[in-house]
């Protein structure tokens, strides 16, 4: 007896897998939840971009140890958020940070490396909790805020490193990344100011992301 | 043969009638897309904004170090103060008189290749900074990111800025010194203009 193929053809459909296309519906969905979170969000983005600017200008051998600190005080941050009550603070401490590393990289200031691991740090935990704030309900929190470290290693290993090599290799490269700093300060003023006056921090949505 | 004709002519109107069609801006500007666009656009498509900031950049590039890089910074952190005064509704007189005289004076710096003290140079681009700002600041659109928006009208004014240093990279040689020189007398026009037309019935 011979079976139709348009019968063989439509049992093997129903016996196919559902393809996970999208990895957020897979058990690695959060990691990458985590990970797009802050490279979405400029108020994270750019002030990171700022610390590895400043990174890059201060040195291999007083940023070292930033490249490691930073991204563990980031998720540290982020699993603290999830434990943690969320706290208006934080978002006035990340605009500061916002200004002063603007500042920092445009004056090109020369920290030592134990101020510039501290200052790394406090704008690690910070930003870190400012992630972790959003929407973190049912979230699998380890596995969240393992893809925010591997953002902020992503982010501030590549600015440090592409600011180092052009400053060490070009003559243009310091005042490039001055300028650069000029214009995060300028960003960061104007974010500042207009979330303080428009009332943006008791509501959240702009300043948590 | 008059069908004929018309039988031709049908297609080409058909090709050529698209032309004339505007463009329609379905989507209103939104969010940090409509933002960023918004903010990179706003210094370019103000003609005066556009020739006053590139400017900046040929007069830096005359002045040499330390101006040639100081100027440019010095401008967008000013620019921001007075964007902030522009957000707050701060009223700063006389904004669209003061962003046409940068045009015009700047132009006139580099036209005439003058070499005032740095410190004078600074003030001066300072304060047209203050205008400009407040200008960007006044007209941030409600519906749109105000962080995009500021990302984007910082970064166009710095690339306007890098803009006019590269042209003024030609002062090295004796034409292109003179061709940059030129290149003030058209920014000094452009900012004449734009005064004039500030002062105008319709300002």
């Amino acid at each position: 007896m011979k079976v139709p193929a348009l019968v063989v053809a439509a049992c093997l459909l129903g016996l196919s897998e559902p393809a996970s296309a999208h990895l957020v519906s897979t058990r690695f969905g959060e990691l990458y939840s985590g990970l797009m979170h802050p490279l979405t969000a400029l108020q994270h983005l750019v002030p990171w971009l700022g610390l590895g600017l400043l990174g890059g200008l201060l040195g291999s051998h007083t940023s070292r140890w930033v490249l490691l600190a930073f991204p563990l005080s980031v998720g540290v941050g982020a699993l603290l958020a999830g434990m943690l009550p969320a706290a208006a603070a934080i978002d006035h401490l990340n605009l500061f940070s916002f200004v002063l590393l603007g500042v920092l990289v445009a004056l090109a200031t020369r920290l030592n490396r134990p101020t510039f691991i501290g200052l790394a740090v406090i704008v690690g935990l910070s930003h870190g909790f400012a992630n972790g704030t959003a929407d973190l309900d049912g979230v699998p929190l380890l596995l969240y805020a393992s893809g925010v470290l591997l953002a902020a290693y992503i982010v501030i290993a590549t600015a440090t490193a592409m600011t180092h090599m052009l400053s060490q290799r070009t003559a243009w490269g310091t005042i490039a990344a001055r300028a650069a700093g000029s214009w995060i300060v300028a960003i960061g003023l104007v974010f500042s100011g207009y979330s303080l006056m428009s009332g943006l921090m008791s509501a959240g949505p702009v300043a948590a992301g | 043969m008059k069908n004929n004709l018309q039988n031709g002519l049908r297609p080409l109107l058909a090709i050529l009638l698209p032309f004339y069609a505007a463009a329609a801006f379905a989507h209103a500007e939104t969010g940090v897309a409509g933002g960023l666009v918004s903010g990179l656009l706003h210094p370019i498509l103000g003609f005066d904004h556009l020739v006053a900031m590139v400017a900046v950049g040929l007069w830096g590039a005359q002045l040499g170090k330390p101006a040639i890089w100081l100027l440019p910074i010095t401008f967008p952190i000013v620019m921001a103060l007075g964007a902030l005064a522009g957000v707050a509704g701060l009223p700063l007189p006389f904004v669209e008189i003061g962003i046409a005289s940068s045009a015009l004076v700047l132009g006139i710096m580099v036209a005439l290749c003058l070499r005032p003290p740095f410190w004078a140079a600074a003030v001066l681009v300072g304060l047209f900074a203050l205008f400009h700002g407040h200008a960007h600041g006044t007209e941030l659109p409600s519906a749109v990111n105000p962080l995009a928006y500021g990302v984007g009208f910082v970064t166009s004014t710095g690339l306007l800025h890098l803009a006019g240093i590269l042209i003024g990279v030609l002062v090295r040689w004796p034409a292109g010194d003179k061709l940059v020189r030129v290149c003030g007398v058209a920014v000094a026009a452009v900012g004449l203009l734009s005064l004039t037309l500030a002062f105008g019935p319709s300002a």
